[in-house]
């Protein structure tokens, strides 16, 4: 079935078959290997993208459940190598270890920090509740997103 | 990853990392596996669609089989032929143009059952089904009971659990007829292993198979076994000619790679008047589930649960008896800590039950038990050659304020708060070498570790060695090892980890080996190259035969229950740790962390269940509940740093303390919070399930 969508600011326009879903167009068909997929059960969140600007979970998504929409993906985050806030402060704070979930949180915390709107500590910690890290123990990925509402 | 270089975060955070669904073959099938829905049954046909897909009489692969002291040797068949064992286990594989297809071909492959009836064993050559059996006496329990002032009896029981990487497994390969060179991409944390077992299970020399590790999505243990996958794919890209792979899902994760644990723990202590404690006898049993895993065997979990029992404490009678029982259910292998964290668990639960029982404080009757003079051999036989034990507790009391949480949490409890402290203190094993596993009868791992160094003509230093990256900072430790031995910059330094053909032989990455013997070979090979003046064309390699090291620790938890809901809070948690010299500092603080993390999820919410008729119940994300963000406190982490003789540098690795000291603090935290109720929890994950079946009958007016 015909499907048009932008991905990172580039439309791609295809034929796909009605199971196909998101996260293997985005990995299989496009090349965005970025977007991970941890559980395919929408628990873990390491497939988060945002689409129109908000997080979704791309192994419960169709592909043809996006037709027209804007898709980010984590490769969008650091376009001409200069990595975004929140990557370099990843770096800074060592939010990642094995890196498999962090594509995931970058994307549900792009999408928090997009809002403008602030949270402390608890209400982060509650709004990441659908991404899962096995390495870090979390705290730091806190830390991360603390330092870029300043 | 065959070569981590030093942007190699970047790479992971901007997306580009290369793990194992990452990568891209041409002319590739995806492989799918047709598992089993039954817990028990003889297999009577396996028909796989025409062309593709293979049963495993079809496939040919050779059966496996482990011999080692204790053990019941049975025969593992990859891809099962004759009988299956547990519900996910594999009777054919299956492949298709992409995963979509290879689904298509699982749902058209035909394959008809005997159910077997309960009550027959899991392997005819073990008719109690015991796979393994140890014993060990240091003489005098009895001696010790008699002269007691009581004999304190506990049983403890740790839940069967995932380590749950949040990258499943998967494998990719390849044949090249020419040289006959089958290659194997694997998300393993044990390349060399894996090579052996593919070769044994094939019939091929070592030689013939290359195995390349890429970016690893974290391992935690499950994937340091060798797995059918990776013969099956083997067997098969050399049957159809051409290459293959294998994604794992999350379905497959949980319900047939490896699980964890799941043993319980019987105790009797003999303890003085004073509190001392004066001997232990224990039986350890753990349902190590339908097979034997390849290569650690079912001697893995009970045979370290045993060993670490009582391990930080001075007592001089220990007896103990542990049994590995086979069941219909998932093989049980490798996370974090494997048995230490049962037996350092039940270790702990026994102490504050003797401490209760006799009306000490927990801290007071560890402090006098604690082991005091070091180096020391214990009853129990382990060689500790360094830590400060009393030192550990005496810091943990005054990081903690001990004495005024105890004021707080009676104030608490006067308003009718159930809030608990709980102590985990432990010592642990590590970095496992030869004469280790001679001792336990295993030649399968030969317990080596090896490094290699090389200068090119360029004069860049590259250090390959035989341990696996799956998110431990490897490279980032050699690359400051080597600044600081031989004065290199670190964009000097390239690091080769995961390439069976490139790397040194050896045992690959779990118990620490990391901050153990690989360490050491890595220093002991740029000591070498130091000595011939890092000249260009200098080529070492060390291989390191190491022996078993005792990290050390002690954890404090603060635990509220919701008097309600009974939902457990870890609202504060202090952290000892002493993993010896630290080798970076970062790294250190971020293993503690991540496993006190795995820790604390383990202790209050994972766990595996099977219904009486043997399915298992816990085959999503969404039933196996995990720690998420809200789940783990900030934890306030302080060192003690009593390096041990046994390294060079005098590190002991860090990997499991965190997860192995996290479980007992927080279990034992949770049972004294709900002490006042009535409740006596023994049994894991500490839920409000257990909490709520735990309450006397009489619920007393709160
Ligand atoms: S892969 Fe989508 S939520 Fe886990
Ligand atoms: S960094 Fe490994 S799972 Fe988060």
């Amino acid at each position: 079935m015909e499907l048009t969508l932008n991905v990172n600011g580039r439309e791609w326009r295809g034929d796909v078959p009605g199971r196909l879903i998101l996260a293997d167009l985005l990995r299989d068909r496009l090349h965005l290997t970025g977007t991970h997929l941890g559980c395919e059960q929408g628990v873990c969140g390491a497939c988060t993208v945002l689409v129109d600007g908000e997080a979704v979970r791309s192994c419960l998504m169709l592909a043809l459940q996006a037709d027209g929409c804007s898709i980010r993906t984590v490769e969008s985050l650091a376009p001409d190598g200069q990595l975004s806030r929140i990557q370099a402060a990843f770096l800074r704070h060592r939010a990642l270890q094995c890196g498999f979930c962090t594509p995931g949180f970058l994307m549900s915390i792009t999408e928090l920090l997009d809002s403008g709107q602030r949270y402390n500590r608890e209400e982060l910690a509650e709004m990441l509740s659908g991404n899962v890290c096995r390495c870090t123990g979390y705290e730091p990925i806190l830390d991360a997103v603390l330092e870029c509402q300043d | 990853m065959p070569r981590l270089g030093l942007e190699n975060s970047r790479l992971l955070i901007t997306g580009n990392g290369s793990y194992l669904a990452d990568l891209e073959f041409e002319g590739c099938v995806d492989v799918c596996f047709v598992r089993s829905p039954f817990p028990n049954a003889e297999i009577a046909r396996v028909r796989p669609p025409v062309g593709s897909g293979l049963s495993g009489a079809e496939l040919g692969i050779r059966p496996l089989q482990l011999e080692s002291r204790g053990l019941v040797s049975v025969p593992w068949d990859p891809i099962a032929i004759h009988r299956v064992r547990y519900v996910g286990e594999s009777v054919a594989v299956v492949w298709g143009k992409d995963r979509y297809e290879a689904e298509d071909a699982v749902d058209a492959t035909e394959v008809d059952y005997d159910r077997l009836p309960d009550g027959i064993p899991v392997h005819p050559e073990a008719p109690d089904d015991v796979l393994f059996s140890t014993t060990f006496d240091s003489g005098g329990f009895e001696e010790a009971s008699s002269a007691a002032h009581a004999v304190i009896e506990g049983s403890f029981k740790a839940a069967r659990q995932s380590a749950l990487p949040i990258e499943c497994r998967g494998v990719a390969a390849s044949h090249d007829s020419a040289s006959g060179v089958t290659t194997v991409w694997t998300s393993t944390q044990i390349p060399h292993l894996v090579r052996k077992g593919i070769a044994l299970g094939l019939g091929v020399d070592e030689d013939l198979i290359r195995v390349l590790v890429p970016h690893v999505g974290g391992g935690f243990g499950v994937k340091a076994q060798v797995f059918a996958e990776e013969i099956a794919l083997a067997a098969l890209t050399r049957r159809i000619n051409r290459p293959v792979r294998w994604i794992e899902d999350r379905w497959e994760n949980l319900v047939a790679s490896a699980h964890a644990h799941d043993t319980g723990v019987t105790m009797r202590v003999a303890v003085a008047r004073d509190g001392t404690f004066l001997g232990v006898d224990a039986d350890v049993v753990a349902d190590v589930g339908a097979y034997s895993v390849w290569p650690f065997s079912a001697s893995l979990e009970p045979a370290t649960a045993a060993a670490s029992l009582f391990g930080p404490y001075a007592i001089r009678a220990i007896k103990y008896r542990a049994r590995g029982i086979a069941s219909h259910r998932c093989p049980v292998g490798a996370h974090r800590g494997v048995g230490i964290n049962a037996g350092v668990y039940a270790t702990e639960r026994m102490v504050d039950t003797i401490a209760h029982e006799l009306n000490i404080d927990p801290f007071d009757i560890r402090r006098l038990n604690a082991i005091r003079t070091m180096p020391c051999t214990t009853a129990a036989g382990r060689e500790l050659d360094s830590g400060d034990y009393l030192g550990l507790l005496d810091r943990l009391a005054s990081a903690s304020a001990y004495q005024e949480l105890r004021r707080s949490q009676r104030q608490s409890r006067q308003e009718h708060r159930l809030v608990g402290v709980g102590i985990g203190f432990f010592n642990e094993h590590s970095g496992s070498g030869p004469s280790d596993y001679r001792r336990r009868g295993v030649t399968t791992i030969s317990g080596e570790d090896s490094a290699r160094v090389v200068v090119t003509h360029e004069g860049r230093l590259q250090i390959y060695t035989s341990a696996a990256e799956a998110g431990q900072g490897h490279a980032e430790t050699y690359r400051a090892l080597a600044g600081r031995e031989l004065d290199i910059a670190p964009e000097m330094i390239d690091v080769f980890e995961g390439d069976t053909d490139a790397c040194p032989k050896g045992t690959g990455t779990f118990a620490s080996r990391g901050g153990v013997g690989v360490i050491e070979a890595v220093v002991q090979a740029l000591r070498k190259v130091a000595q011939l003046d890092i000249a260009p064309g200098t080529d070492v390699t060390h291989v390191h035969e190491a022996k078993q090291l005792y990290p050390s620790g002690a954890h404090l938890a603060v635990v509220e229950v919701d008097a309600d809901t009974f939902v457990p809070r870890v609202v504060r948690y202090v952290a000892i740790e002493d993993c010896g010299t630290i080798l970076h500092a970062d790294i250190v603080d971020e293993q503690v962390r991540g496993g006190i993390a795995n820790g604390v999820g383990c202790a209050l919410l994972e766990e595996h269940r099977y219904s009486a008729e043997g399915q298992i119940l816990t085959a999503s994300l969404l039933d196996y509940l995990v720690p998420l963000v809200a789940d783990i406190p900030h934890v306030e982490l302080h060192h003690l740093t009593n390096p041990s003789p046994g390294t060079t540098l005098g590190s002991k690795g860090v990997g499991e303390a965190g997860t192995i000291g996290a479980i007992a603090a927080v279990s034992n935290a949770v049972a004294d919070a709900v002490f006042p109720l009535g409740v006596r929890l023994t049994a894991l994950p500490y839920s409000p399930t257990r909490i709520s079946d735990g309450m006397p009958e009489a619920l007393p007016d709160r």
